[in-house]
C-alpha cells in the first residue's frame, strides 16, 4: 500500500512540474504575441530579477519594505495585545472592544487608513507604518481573544489557588497558554502586512517595494514590475513554509505531548 | 428556595453586568465621536474634518443620484466577484477528487502562488493588461478571493462524511445524483462560509481594485477625494463601505445562511 501510495505521490509530483514547465511556455509564447510592455517573457524579466540583486539601490527598497513590515507587526501586536486583555481583567470593556471597536477597525479598509494618513502625516514612513498598523491590530485582537475564550478553566482555578499574585499568574500561566495564538496573530501579520504594505507605499510611502512598484507602474516597466512581484511571491512562501510552518508543527507536538 | 433566590441573584447581577457592558460600549462610541469633534475643532478642515462635515458628506453619498450610481456598480461588482471566485474556488477545491493526479498541482502551485500574490500586483497588471473596465476591476477581485474560497472548500472537503458518501454509491451509481444530492448538500456550510468570508474581503479590496482599473465606482470618488484634499469624502466614502458591508450582511448573508441551514 505505501509503495502504490509512494508511486501515486510520484506521479502527482511530475504533473505538478510538468504544470510549472507548461505554464512558463505558455507564458513564453504568449509573450511573443502581444507587446513586450503588456506581457514581457520569462527570460527578460529572468535578466532583470538578477539586475534587481545587482544594484544597491533596489535592494535598499526591500530593505526598506522589510523594515515598515516589521516594525508595525511588533506595534500592532502589542497594541493588540494589550487590547485583548482589557476585557479579560476589566469584564465591562467586553462590549466595547468585541462588538465596537473591533469590527469598526475589522471593516475599516486599508486604503483608507493610508489615504488619511497622507493627508495627515504626508508622504513619508509615519504614514506608510500607520496604515499597515491600523489593518493588522484588528486580526491580532481577533485571534487573541479567541485565546483567551478557550484557556482552560481548571488551569486558572489551580493557578488561584496557588497564588494570588495576578501577575506571576499572568506570567507563568496566561500568556504560555496563548502561545499557540500569540504565533497564530504573528503569522497572519506577517501574510496580511506584505499585501497592505506595498498599497501603503504605493500611496503614501518614499521607499520600499511599493514606490518602486508605482515608479515601474509610471515608467510602463511591466519587467520590473513583474520582478518585485515575484520577489513578494517567493519571499512570502518561502518564509510561510520554511519558517512559520516548521514551527507550527514543532507547537503541534509540543501541545500535543502534554 | 433559598437556591431560588441565589438564581434570582445571579440574574441579577448578569443583568447589571450586561447592561453596564453595553453602556460602556455606547459610551466608547459616543467618545470616540465627541473626542474625534474636539480634534477637529483644534485642527483645519483639510487635514481632519468634524463628524457633522463628515455627516453631511455621508449622507450626500447616501441620496446624490450620481454618487449612488458609484456605491451601485461598485456593489454590483462586488456580488457578481463573489459568485463567481466561490465557484471558481469550489472547481479548483473539486479537480483533485476528480482527477487524483492534479493534487499537488491545485494545493502546492496554484494556491500558494494566488494566496501569495499581491493584491496591488493584479491591479496594476489588470490595467496594463486590459485598460480600464468593469472587467480589470473584478479580473482583480477574483484573482484575490479565489485562493480564499480554494483554501476554505479544500478544508470542507477534507471534513466529509466518507460514509454517506459511500451509502450513495451504494444506492446509486449516477454520479451527477450524488454529488447533488449528497455532496453538495454536505458541503453547503462551507460554501457559504466562503461566501461570508469572500464578501467581507471583497469589500476590502474593492477600493483597491477600483484605484487603478476603474472608471466609476467607491474606489474612484475617494481618490479624487484624496487628490483634491477633500478628507471628508476619504472620510465618508471609508464609512460608506462600512455602512454598506454590514447592510450587505444582514440583509443578504444571514438570510442566505438561514436557508441553507439544516432543518
Amino acid at each position: 500500500m505505501d509503495i502504490l501510495d509512494l508511486a501515486a505521490r510520484r506521479i502527482k509530483r511530475r504533473a505538478a512540474h510538468i504544470f510549472t514547465l507548461a505554464f512558463i511556455g505558455i507564458w513564453a509564447v504568449y509573450s511573443a504575441i502581444v507587446e513586450a510592455y503588456v506581457m514581457p517573457g520569462p527570460w527578460p524579466v529572468l535578466i532583470r530579477f538578477f539586475e534587481f540583486f545587482s544594484d544597491m539601490s533596489f535592494v535598499m527598497h526591500m530593505v526598506w519594505s522589510l523594515i515598515h513590515i516589521l516594525t508595525a507587526m511588533v506595534i500592532s501586536f502589542f497594541i493588540g495585545l494589550l487590547l485583548a486583555i482589557l476585557p479579560f481583567y476589566l469584564s465591562i470593556t467586553k462590549t466595547a472592544i468585541d462588538r465596537r471597536l473591533t469590527p469598526f477597525l475589522n471593516s475599516y479598509s486599508g486604503i483608507g487608513w493610508t489615504l488619511l494618513a497622507v493627508l495627515w502625516f504626508g508622504i513619508n514612513d509615519l504614514t506608510v507604518v500607520f496604515a499597515i498598523t491600523m489593518v493588522l491590530v484588528p486580526f491580532t485582537i481577533i485571534n487573541i481573544r479567541e485565546g483567551l475564550v478557550q484557556l482552560d478553566r481548571e488551569i486558572q482555578e489551580m493557578s488561584i489557588s496557588f497564588s494570588r499574585n495576578k501577575l506571576k499568574t499572568f506570567r507563568l500561566i496566561i500568556i504560555p497558554s496563548l502561545y499557540p495564538y500569540l504565533f497564530a496573530s504573528i503569522r497572519i501579520s506577517f501574510g496580511v502586512s506584505w499585501k497592505v504594505a506595498l498599497t501603503a507605499e504605493l500611496f503614501g510611502g518614499n521607499k520600499g517595494l511599493g514606490y518602486l512598484l508605482n515608479l515601474a507602474r509610471q515608467d510602463f516597466d511591466t519587467p520590473l514590475i513583474l520582478v518585485v512581484i515575484i520577489i513578494i511571491v517567493i519571499f512570502v512562501y518561502s518564509i510561510e513554509r520554511f519558517f512559520f510552518k516548521p514551527i507550527q508543527n514543532n507547537l503541534a507536538a509540543h501541545n500535543a505531548n502534554i | 428556595m433559598l437556591t431560588f433566590k441565589k438564581s434570582n441573584n445571579q440574574n441579577n447581577s448578569s443583568k447589571y453586568n450586561w447592561l453596564a457592558d453595553n453602556l460602556l460600549g455606547w459610551i466608547l462610541v459616543v467618545g470616540a465621536v465627541l473626542g474625534w469633534w474636539a480634534i477637529s475643532q483644534t485642527i483645519s478642515d483639510i487635514v481632519m474634518p468634524g463628524p457633522i462635515a463628515v455627516g453631511k458628506t455621508l449622507a450626500e453619498l447616501f441620496f446624490d443620484p450620481i454618487f449612488l450610481d458609484d456605491i451601485f456598480i461598485s456593489t454590483v461588482r462586488v456580488i457578481g466577484s463573489v459568485i463567481i471566485s466561490v465557484l471558481l474556488g469550489l472547481m479548483l477545491a473539486l479537480l483533485p477528487r476528480k482527477y487524483p493526479i492534479t493534487e499537488i498541482i491545485v494545493q502546492e502551485r496554484i494556491k500558494p502562488f494566488l494566496n501569495s500574490f499581491p493584491s496591488v500586483g493584479w491591479a496594476i497588471l489588470a490595467v496594463i493588461w486590459f485598460g480600464s473596465s468593469n472587467f480589470s476591476v473584478m479580473f482583480v477581485q477574483i484573482a484575490i478571493l479565489t485562493p480564499f474560497c480554494l483554501v476554505n472548500l479544500t478544508e470542507g472537503l477534507k471534513d466529509l462524511n466518507q460514509e454517506v458518501i459511500e451509502m450513495g454509491n451504494s444506492f446509486s451509481r449516477n454520479k451527477y445524483k450524488i454529488f447533488f444530492k449528497i455532496t453538495l448538500p454536505l458541503l453547503l456550510p462551507y460554501i457559504i462560509a466562503a461566501i461570508r468570508i469572500a464578501y467581507g474581503v471583497c469589500w476590502k479590496i474593492a477600493l483597491v481594485s477600483e484605484l487603478f482599473g476603474a472608471e466609476d465606482g467607491i474606489g474612484v470618488i475617494m481618490l479624487r477625494a484624496q487628490t483634491t484634499a477633500n478628507a471628508s469624502m476619504v472620510f465618508a466614502s471609508c464609512f460608506a463601505i462600512v455602512i454598506i458591508f454590514m447592510l450587505g450582511e444582514k440583509l443578504i448573508i444571514n438570510p442566505i445562511a438561514k436557508l441553507a441551514e439544516p432543518k
